[in-house]
């Protein structure tokens, strides 16, 4: 039994007017909370459609859980948020929702049960209300998103795929959303998020993987993608102002890319392949006494526009996110 | 498998649930019988009423003419109609039989204006007047060139009128006929007796294991099965059309697709709603087989005993016999028929985004519908020609001409079979062509396709 729960291999997909996936390898180890982060239009709904073997890729292997996709079983073992929420609108949830649980393969009592358990875990169900006996166009919209993500959670998938879980959610839905990822990772659910809000991301995902324009930007554990992308931003506070010699340092050009002056706080872009250290020493030999000394840590909200920058999304897209 | 069956139970039970089905199941047949009795019986009444009475007869010949044509007019209609529609109904909703016999036309005094042939313009340019201000719909003429040769004049707000135009007509040659018979001397009233003879025409139907069975009965019955496959195959297919719409517009189908296959997809939804339609047809025809083997005691039980002894008459009409290849062959028409249009009905689905969209895209699927019903007339008329022989083995028309020749005219088994068998082939081809459609066009939003990418769709699937 393999270690990764998704095991792409060099999928590429393009459609008439444009390459929607360009040789993607992707490797999602099995129990992480995965982020799948990206412009819109950059692929990642193909890509998720491709995994979900809703359509088929040109070239490339999809293997989920050990198994190729295109096995028709495996498709059972896994939890699916679409971007676009929807349900049918004149069916009551619970049908809806049975419904939901029939397509993959649980049985009508055992639907029933979990059913409630969810419902009223999901507060869509108490003594005075029970929302599950009403039309789904009857519910608020955030209902309706309640009710789609117990469809998506029903039968217990080994693997779960929420796309852009949080947008339209209110901050209560989509903290217990963010709980519920949560517990998932606790029973050792894989759950692969797609979504462009970063800082979700940068809170929920054990690894990530950034793609812009259909190809793969980066990817790893969030720790490192930070370590690789960080070492280049120092912030430094001196206690006082700053001396002529502290600034003949900073603005020496062969340690220092550029600096932003605030008088008496410093953010400082080191020019690549120098040593934060070396900075520090320099600081402390013109007698300086500093305050903060801290290399930054981007956010990947920072790494992403440095990555991707503003030309990562493609023009006049739509339809294939 | 267990997913095609909760597919194809949330089709069924969310149609079959639903109050509009069961307010259509209930009052459909009531529908129908208002929808086919009606006009006929507002076209009957229009002929027997005011119009025709209306009409003032100019009498320029000298002969009498005009008084015998004025008889004639105000006599209450007799001929073809009056039974027919009384056929029509009991076969259509045996419930409709229950409504009493239409009442006596009371006889009505058409006057005639006798005039010399000079005083003939003066008296037209005043009746022109009378038309005009309403007080006359119209006059007729008759002058020495209707004695001589049977032409006459009618001028009135009227004037389009088939019907009454050709009653006007039949008044004219019967009163001629009248007229030319005493004088060639047959008395008056033989004369009457012989203009008033009326021929009616049982046909009775004879079948290749010689069972027999009332031509008509067969028509009018062929008649019935071609509309009501014409009904369920446009009510039915729209049904589909506008599940798969939904499915697309509010995006449930992508979390459905990332169960099954959109082929199992659209094979449950297809069979969901022919199920659907099954239910429906088999309530309303059982419906009709209990109305119509109690009508008696029911007629007697709402109008008392007379009403029910009228009731009973079946007016000339028996249901033809029918033989148990019929049977299955119609079920199998109705069947690959509806598969064959559902799936058509699918493919249009899928390929639009608005409800709007698909009102112009299912045209095309429409026009084979509608070419198809525009030639059971002339099948009916004429079940043996050319036309019925041609249009019951195109297949996309067949399944609605060749179950209405086969009732009204026996069809050679191996016919039958051949027609079968193209519309089988053509339902397969349905399917393979939407399930295409479907898989690419189910989760294509935004503008509807061209047709060049529709082919495309079809081969990159």
């Amino acid at each position: 039994m393999t270690e990764l729960a998704i095991d792409i291999r060099g999928i590429s997909k393009r459609y008439a007017e444009h390459v929607a996936v360009r040789d993607l390898n992707l490797a999602v180890p099995r129990g992480a909370v995965y982020g799948l982060l990206g412009p819109n239009g950059a692929g990642k709904t193909t890509t998720i459609r491709m995994i979900l073997n809703i359509i088929g890729p040109d070239t490339g292997t999809i293997h989920l859980l050990g198994r190729p996709n295109t096995d028709g079983a495996i498709l059972d073992r896994l939890g699916y948020l679409p971007e676009e929420r929807g349900l049918y609108k004149k069916m009551t949830v619970r049908d809806v929702l049975r419904f939901l649980a029939e397509l993959k393969g649980v049985d009508r009592r055992t639907a029933d049960k979990r059913i409630d358990e969810w419902l009223e875990r999901l507060s869509l169900k108490s003594a005075e209300k029970d929302w599950g006996k009403a039309k789904v166009e009857e519910l608020s919209r955030g209902m309706q998103q309640k009710a789609q993500f117990i469809g998506t959670l029903l039968h217990d998938p080994d693997l779960v795929i929420l796309d852009e879980p949080f947008s339209g959610l209110d901050p209560i839905n989509a903290q217990a959303l963010k709980d519920t990822v949560v517990e998932l990772k606790r029973r050792g659910k894989t759950v692969i998020f797609s979504t462009h809000l970063m800082d979700n991301a940068e809170r929920l995902c054990d690894s990530v993987c950034i793609i812009a324009r259909g190809e793969k930007v980066l990817d790893g554990s969030v720790a490192s993608v930070k370590a690789e992308n960080a070492g280049r931003t120092v912030a430094l506070s001196l206690d006082g102002s700053a001396t002529p010699e502290v600034m003949a340092v900073l603005n020496d050009r062969s340690l220092v890319e550029r600096v932003d002056d605030q008088s008496r706080f410093f953010e400082v872009e080191l020019v690549a392949g120098a040593d934060s250290q070396t900075l520090l020493r320099r600081v402390l030999e013109t007698g300086a006494r500093i305050q903060r000394f801290e290399r930054v840590q981007p956010s990947l909200h920072q790494i992403f526009l440095q990555r991707v920058g503003a030309t990562g999304v493609e023009e006049g897209m739509t339809g294939h996110g | 498998m267990g997913k095609l069956l909760a597919v194809i139970r949330r089709e069924y039970l969310e149609r079959v649930r639903n109050k509009w089905f069961v307010i259509v199941t209930v009052f459909g047949p009531v529908f129908f019988a208002v929808v086919m009795i009606l006009p006929a019986y507002l076209s009957v009444r229009g002929m027997r009423d005011a119009k025709v009475a209306d009409v003032r007869v100019v009498d320029a010949t000298g002969t009498g003419l005009g008084a015998r044509v004025a008889r004639r007019i105000a006599e209450p209609r007799r001929g073809a109609i009056t039974p027919a529609v009384a056929d029509t109904s009991t076969a259509a909703a045996p419930a409709a039989s229950a409504a009493p016999a239409a009442p006596a036309t009371p006889p009505r005094v058409v006057r005639v204006d006798t005039v010399s042939a000079a005083g003939l313009a003066a008296a037209e340019s005043t009746l022109v007047l009378d038309v005009v201000a309403n007080r006359l719909s119209g006059y007729l003429i008759l002058d020495s060139a209707t004695v001589g040769s049977g032409r006459a004049r009618y001028a009135g707000r009227n004037a389009s009128s088939v019907g009454e135009n050709e009653q006007l007509e039949n008044a004219v040659r019967d009163a001629l006929l009248g007229l030319r018979l005493e004088t060639a001397g047959v008395t008056a009233s033989a004369a009457d007796s012989i203009t008033r003879l009326r021929v009616n025409l049982d046909a009775e139907r004879i079948t290749d294991s010689g069972k027999g069975g009332s031509g008509l009965g067969g028509a009018i019955f062929g008649f019935v099965i071609a509309f009501t496959l014409y009904i369920a195959i446009i009510l039915y297919g729209q049904q589909i059309l506008r599940g798969v719409l939904e499915e697309k517009t509010t995006r449930v189908a992508e979390v459905i697709l990332a169960s099954v296959k959109p082929d199992i997809l659209l094979a449950g939804k297809v069979i969901g709603v022919g199920a659907v339609g099954l239910t429906q047809f088999g309530i309303w025809i059982a419906s009709a087989i209990f109305f119509w083997s109690e009508r008696t005691r029911l007629i007697g039980a709402i109008a008392g005993p007379t009403a029910s002894a009228a009731g009973a008459m079946p007016t000339g009409f028996a249901f033809p016999t029918i033989e148990p290849f019929t049977i299955v062959a119609l079920l199998l028409f109705f069947l690959l028929g509806y598969v064959f249009y559902a799936a058509l009905f699918a493919a249009v689905g899928a390929m639009v985004g608005t409800q709007e969209e698909a009102s112009q895209a299912v045209q095309p699927v429409m026009m084979l519908l509608i070419f198809s019903i525009i030639f059971v007339q002339p099948v009916m008329t004429n079940p043996t020609g050319r036309l019925a022989e041609v249009m019951s083995m195109i297949p996309f028309s067949a399944p609605i001409i060749m179950p209405m020749r086969m009732t009204a005219t026996p069809v050679p088994v191996l016919t039958v079979m051949a027609s079968l068998a193209g519309v089988a082939l053509a339902a397969l081809a349905a399917i393979w062509f939407a399930a295409r459609i479907y898989r690419v066009g189910l989760l294509m939003y935004g503008k509807r396709p061209t047709l060049r990418e529709l082919l495309r769709w079809v081969r990159q699937s």
